[in-house]
């Protein structure tokens, strides 16, 4: 193919920052989670303390089927705990790896420049289908070595293997799949949408095929690369599939790449009005227009997120019957509080991404000034604050739609459930969303270079959920997330007090954040 | 009364000053050219000018009133083009164009305004904003501003990107605003353009006006150097 071995290089050049950045923190948590683990349990009692809580409904649909249980090993709850993330991790580094070399580079005009060169049609999507495979399998190869060298408890050097190659193929997978929709789509950001919508059906089927326990999993990637077991069975055979369907979708992808002319994409781009609507005037107009996408998008995912964990807990009790180890739990504890702990839980994971929409909106208005917009919006005749306030009214709504939509989707799909009951167990965390918005607030407002520190706060309440009982953190870590004040509906009390506090809080950093902004220098 | 009047503004970016004590004005009907070496302060200024920036110390005022504290009503008179355009991708450039009428709060604009404007720069504004060329980016911002009935134009490098086709159309615009007694602060590269629209000047350099007046007293500075030799001199620190 003319060209590739410049193209290949090439690209390899500009992958040495990012590519590598990606490698490391891979390699480093793959195989460095192994010694955390086996770290954590004294005994195997402790071990099956821990499949327990794993073996409940919420965290089945979360990460997958527990397995293995006739003789744990910290590294196969290891895999059960993490294996499910990694995909996530993997997909979304393939995705990015490729509309990066495809679509992002056609749109800056690089494409061109590079066909100049003596290169063939196919060697810019040849080269970058190359890379990616080099990339996962560089990261396969040292986090098995790495989990090897580790030696941690009950990481054979074949479940080492089994594990990195899991993941290693479920991500190639998704660079396929990205490399065809850029063939498809003539946008990066339409590619990468495709992309991202189709991992979420993935995690979606896999979700309901492990919930009920039917061949759903298997159609998809994720739940196909959980069935290699690793630590455990080490099946191989659904890597050589998922290599294979990576190979199918590839070859697909090659040929509509042969076949389309540079910058065009099979479905075309839209073309736009000549004049702005009655509703894209002045500046709240402008700030839905650059805001509306995210709120239907996280709506629409939230929604389905919401029915997904609602149409599982209608099958709690055919999930209890076929699970010995989950009946007798269910018998020792009461039936109404496991669902009512299943529910507490959900609505948990559910208000922890309902920020993410919320921290975006928010936090629009640093991004345009990043971007250099802002300037010009502010030369006209725009107040500061009404800019802000636009943003922050929309970040506000978007709070209350997206609990709201997670609670009503629930209840459509888990059937015979109190709607109000529901409905309160998720504005519980309004307080909480609100308080991150105000954060962010003040945060883009009043210390703009350090806007970037409320995506440390999230991740701070995300590891604080999640491992917070599993690492045994003492009480004041959990209370010092946003999130840690809010009774856990229905599984706990109502209380006022703890929803006062951070919905005030909020009020005052909100205020503060966008009197900072009134201030400061923009750009 | 001045359009806008500078005196003594001084800016800076932590320890680093960016101006230095800069002063500059311009009446009504005047086309005031801004020039200076890149990184001396241009941008700077007219950013202070337009309250995107918080002046150090100094006074800037626009038809007599505080630039800072009455930056949304003075506003609604003033038009503004940047060098570099940053645009919404996804919106076109129709839509763009729009918004920024509206976000004026000046009253509807004029039909035959806008048609005129976006025939003469030969615009499609019904395509999206990242299909669009530097020189495209340039129009979206420049029609904008010149459907816009402002008193006071402020451009900043206004015509990077423009063809030469384009330059010309921008020049006989800005002939047109300046006799219908509007005022228009020039920052500018293309000595050709200052030549050719420029009442007075001012030369700023390392965040100081090192150089100011009209363009007659200029050319008569100049002693048989062209005003391109005049302007490097000046830029040079020689002069
Ligand atoms: N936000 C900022 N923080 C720190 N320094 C800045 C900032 N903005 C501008 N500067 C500095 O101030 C100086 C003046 O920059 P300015 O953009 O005003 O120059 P200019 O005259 O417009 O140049 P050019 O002709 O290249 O457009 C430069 O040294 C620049 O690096
Ligand atoms: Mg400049």
């Amino acid at each position: 193919m003319a060209g590739f071995s410049n193209y290949f290089r090439f690209i390899l050049k500009r992958e040495r920052a990012v590519g590598l950045t990606w490698f490391v923190c891979m390699v480093a948590f793959e195989a460095g989670l192994a010694s955390v683990f086996s770290g954590m349990f004294s005994d195997a009692e402790s071990m099956r303390a821990m499949a327990f809580t794993m073996n409940t409904p919420a965290m089945v649909a979360l990460m997958g089927p527990v397995y293995g249980l006739e003789s744990l090993t910290p590294a196969i709850i290891m895999a059960q705990e993490c294996l499910v993330w990694f995909f996530i991790a993997a997909a979304v580094m393939n995705i990015f790896f490729v509309v990066r070399h495809t679509r992002a580079d056609e749109e800056l005009g690089r494409h061109e420049m590079l066909r100049a060169l003596p290169v063939g049609r196919l060697t810019g999507a040849a080269s970058t289908l190359t890379g990616a495979f080099a990339l996962n399998a560089a990261i396969t190869l040292a986090s098995a070595l790495g989990l090897i060298a580790l030696n941690a408890d009950g990481a054979t050097a074949a479940g080492a293997f089994a594990y990195a190659l899991s993941i290693g193929a479920v991500g190639f997978l998704f660079a396929a799949l990205t490399l065809l929709f850029a063939q498809l789509f003539s946008t990066p950001r339409g590619v990468s949408g495709a992309a991202f919508a189709v991992m979420g059906v993935f995690y979606v089927l896999r979700m309901s095929g492990d919930m009920n326990g039917n061949a759903l999993s298997a159609v998809s990637p994720m739940g196909l690369g959980l069935k290699v077991q690793p630590f455990w069975l080490n099946g191989f055979a659904p890597v050589v599939i998922l290599l294979t369907e990576a190979a199918v979708v590839a070859a697909a992808a090659l040929a509509v790449c042969a076949n389309r002319d540079l910058g065009g994409g099979i479905i075309p781009a839209r073309k736009g009005k000549a004049r702005a609507s009655r509703f894209l005037r002045g500046e709240f107009g402008l700030a839905w227009r650059l805001s509306r996408g995210t709120i239907f998008a996280w709506s629409a995912g939230i929604f389905a997120l919401g029915a997904t964990y609602g149409a599982a807990a209608g099958t709690i009790d055919q999930f209890a019957a076929g699970n010995e180890m989950f009946s007798k739990m269910l018998a020792s504890a009461g039936a109404a509080s496991v669902a009512d702990s299943y529910t507490a839980m959900v609505f948990a994971i559910g208000a922890l991404l309902c920020s993410v929409p919320v921290i975006n909106i928010a936090g629009k208005i640093r991004a345009e000034e990043k971007r250099g917009r802002l300037e010009q919006i502010l030369a006209k005749s725009v107040p500061r604050e009404r800019m802000f306030l636009s943003y922050i009214a929309l970040a506000f709504v978007t709070s209350l739609a997206t609990l709201a939509l997670m609670a009503i989707g629930f209840y459509i799909a888990a059937g015979g459930m109190k709607p109000g009951a529901l409905l309160t167990a998720a504005f519980e965390y309004l307080p909480a969303l609100w308080l991150m918005l105000g954060l962010t607030v003040l945060l883009a407002g009043a210390v703009p270079k350090l806007a970037g520190l409320i995506w440390a706060v999230f991740a701070y309440a995300f590891a604080v959920f999640y491992f917070g009982k599993l690492l045994r953190l003492p009480e004041l870590a959990a209370k010092l997330s946003p999130f840690g004040y809010i009774p856990q509906l229905p599984s706990q009390e109502f209380a006022l007090v703890p929803l006062l506090v951070p919905a005030l809080l909020a009020v005052a950093v909100c205020a503060a954040g966008v009197a900072g902004f009134g201030r400061r220098d923009v750009g | 009364m001045a359009t806008f009047e500078i005196r003594s503004l001084v800016k800076r970016f932590g320890k680093f000053t960016a101006l230095d004590g800069v002063n500059m004005s311009a009446d009504a009907g005047e086309v005031h050219a801004f020039l200076g070496p890149n990184g001396a302060g241009k941008t700077t200024t007219i950013r202070c000018m337009l309250a995107i920036l918080k002046a150090t110390s100094g006074t800037v005022t626009l038809f007599g009133r505080d630039a800072w504290k009455d930056a949304v009503e003075l506003h609604r008179r003033v038009a503004f083009v940047p060098g570099d355009v940053n645009l919404w991708g996804n919106l076109t450039g129709g839509e763009v164009i729009d918004l920024f009428l509206s976000m004026r709060r000046a009253g509807k604009p004029d039909k035959a305004r806008y048609d005129k404007y976006v025939s003469l720069f030969d615009f499609d504004p019904g395509k999206k904003c990242r299909t669009y060329s530097k020189g495209n980016r340039q129009k979206v911002a420049l029609v904008a501003a010149l459907v816009s009935d402002a008193e006071l134009f402020i451009l900043d490098e206004p015509t990077s990107g423009l063809d030469p086709l384009m330059e010309k159309i921008f020049q006989d615009s800005v002939l047109e605003l300046k006799q219908s007694g509007r005022t228009v602060l020039l920052s500018s590269h293309i000595m050709s353009e200052v030549e050719k629209l420029a009442d007075t000047v001012s030369i700023i350099r390392g965040g100081k006006v090192v150089e100011n007046g009209t363009m007659a007293e200029l050319t008569s500075k100049a002693r048989g150097k062209t005003l391109e030799e005049l302007f490097l001199s000046e830029y040079e620190g020689a002069g």
